[in-house]
């Protein structure tokens, strides 16, 4: 019977914890582009818009690397970060995505770097 | 009126009068003590320092403005009631900036919640959560999982990669903000690479740093007969996801779970008619999940529950006997493998039972950490007196709360005198100049007895 309850824990737990930890995605926004602790530019990479295809919703990014298309999804937050202005950071849009302008990108899923969990986009005029 | 009372403690403490003077005996034995701190040593100091005195820029909060060190790194009304009207706990009472949608202040004053925006800062008046303010003890054994690092009450608390490190970046853009702009450079300014790992080594060094080993060879009755309870899979079924009454399922795996703590009727934050929307827990939007906390420190750092919904470890263990709790998704598969078809039923005596267990370990982990503070105390030498100081504080605080977690519940008359002496000898020993030792060693001894009434000494 103890077995039989001890493995029935193991189903509880499985049952009950379906969230998977995950950074909080609130207070990200504020923290300008390359800051971001244990992420920046290590699951992340930083280069310059080189061009946005709005049918297939995707963004090309040039970096020293070379260049890499990311996808754009519903859940990808799109941030505005304006700390080079002094403003306030906001939330952003598809829209948002200029050519030329200097982002940051982190994946939904690092191995395969298909589509953005989040992307912070410098807004450094006005 | 000096000759008599060196006579006296000469009496009091003969091996202490030698000829010459104290202080010759002192500084030999501070020459003996005065090891250099290793580098993680001075890493905890370091993150000690900034804990407590770094607002980074901000409104004048720090770490420690919420997590007391004497309230056991948290905080609650009663604290609250006692800090001057200029603390900056109070910021949103007296910085304009920050007079709308940053803090409740009758819900910070009155239950000791705190405002967070877990779901986002684009709809402030009404995107908000009124939570407690968890402790930081033991987050050496209670923060890993599978998944990955779950830290705050829904363990989703620290933006960037989501670990303990991170968490301080999260929370002085939450809480330490000049303005709701909330922009880094101008409002404050985020902790650097090097203040994040010296504030991560403090933060782990606090507390537990491995689970207990359950059951416990306990001396009192009904603590004993508690601990059976919490251990019974049919019966308190505690032990299922607070293993060895610690916060995690198995080892290094914290887990979140729904337990319908927000379905509970009459929560004293919502019954003031302040706005308290629905907290949904982990994720934006959230699952309904709250994290797993551990607990052996849960009697002396209530409220409970990431609401501070119950003042008392009774009322929160009794919860779990309730409606909210069997009518959740975790009391429903509880119920569900039971043979009985019951989540989890308890009558008062067994309710008040588990409460004494919980009681009698955080009594035991008080004395622990006494014991250790204590030992620190009396091995640094005369011209550390302003460290030990600080260390034997420490221990009364502690041995303060291990007096009141006993009283609280009834529990242990025998155990509470010779934890009311180690606290007395402590508090003698802050202020004695040249037996601060000699007390701090009383100070222990009185500890163990007190110990060796909870427990049965361990082989």
């Amino acid at each position: 019977m103890r077995t039989l309850l001890s493995g029935a824990g193991v189903v509880i737990a499985a049952f009950c914890a379906m969230s998977y930890a995950h950074g909080q995605r609130a207070t990200e926004r504020y923290i300008p582009l390359g800051q971001s602790p244990g992420v920046s530019q290590k699951v992340t990479r930083i280069g310059e818009i080189a061009e946005v295809d709005e049918s297939k919703r995707t963004v090309t990014i040039a970096d020293p690397g070379g260049r890499w298309t990311v996808g754009i999804t519903d859940q990808t937050r799109i941030w505005l970060d304006r700390t080079k202005l002094k403003q306030p950071n906001l939330t952003g849009s598809f829209t948002d995505l200029h050519k030329g302008r200097r982002v940051e990108v982190k994946y939904q899923d690092p191995e395969r770097r298909e589509v953005a969990d989040w992307v912070k986009v410098e807004v450094a005029r006005p | 009126m000096r000759a008599a009372v060196r006579a006296s403690m000469a009496h009091r403490f003969p091996r202490l009068h030698v000829a010459g003077a104290p202080l010759a005996l002192a500084l030999s034995l501070a020459a003996c003590n005065a090891e250099p701190p290793g580098a993680q040593a001075a890493l905890i100091a370091k993150g000690r320092d900034i804990f407590f005195n770094e607002t980074f820029s901000g409104n004048g909060r720090t770490c420690g403005t919420c997590h007391r060190e004497e309230r056991n790194f948290a905080i609650d009304a009663a604290f609250i009631a006692t800090l001057p009207e200029n603390d900056a706990l109070f910021v949103a009472e007296f910085n304009p900036e920050l007079k709308q949608n940053f803090e409740n202040p009758r819900l910070m004053r009155e239950f000791g919640l705190i405002l967070e925006n877990q779901d986002g800062f684009d709809d402030l008046p009404n995107r908000f959560n009124m939570r407690g303010v968890p402790h930081v003890l033991a987050l050496r054994t209670s923060v890993a999982s599978p998944q990955g690092p779950r830290t705050g009450w829904s363990g989703d608390g620290a933006p960037a990669d989501g670990s303990l490190r991170a968490f301080a970046t999260g929370a002085v853009i939450q809480h330490f903000t000049k303005t709701l702009n909330r922009v880094a450079g101008v409002d404050f300014r985020l902790p650097t690479d090097a203040e994040l790992d010296a504030l991560e080594a403090f933060q782990l060094s606090l507390g537990r740093q491995a689970d207990l080993a359950l059951p416990l060879p306990l001396r009192g009755t009904v603590a004993k007969r508690g601990q059976e309870i919490f251990l019974d899979d049919r019966l308190g079924k505690c032990n299922i996801c607070h293993r060895n009454a610690g916060a995690n399922r198995a080892d290094r795996d914290n887990a979140n779970f729904n337990t319908g703590v927000e379905d509970l009727p009459d929560q004293p934050a919502r019954l003031t008619g302040e706005k308290v929307p629905r907290d949904d827990g982990f994720g934006t939007p959230g699952d309904g999940t709250f994290n797993t906390p551990p607990l052996v420190e849960a009697a002396d750092s209530g409220p409970f529950f990431h609401n501070n919904a119950v003042a008392t470890i009774e009322a929160a263990v009794g919860f779990y006997d309730g409606e909210a709790f069997n009518n959740s998704p975790s009391g429903k598969f509880l119920a569900s493998i039971d043979p009985n078809g019951v989540g989890i039923e308890l009558d008062g005596t067994q309710i008040a039972a588990v409460a004494a267990f919980l009681r009698v370990i955080n009594a035991l982990e008080n004395i622990r950490q006494s014991l250790e503070l204590l030992a620190q105390s009396e091995a640094l030498g005369f011209f550390e007196r302003a460290h030990a100081q600080q260390l034997l504080k420490r221990a009364v605080n502690e041995t303060g709360d291990s007096i009141a977690v006993l009283t609280s519940g009834g529990l242990h008359p025998d155990a509470v005198a010779p934890l009311v002496e180690a606290r007395r000898l402590a508090e003698r020993a802050v202020d004695s100049l040249f037996f601060r030792r000699i007390l701090a060693r009383e100070a222990i001894q009185a500890q163990k007895r007190a110990r060796a009434l909870l427990i049965e000494e361990q082989k």
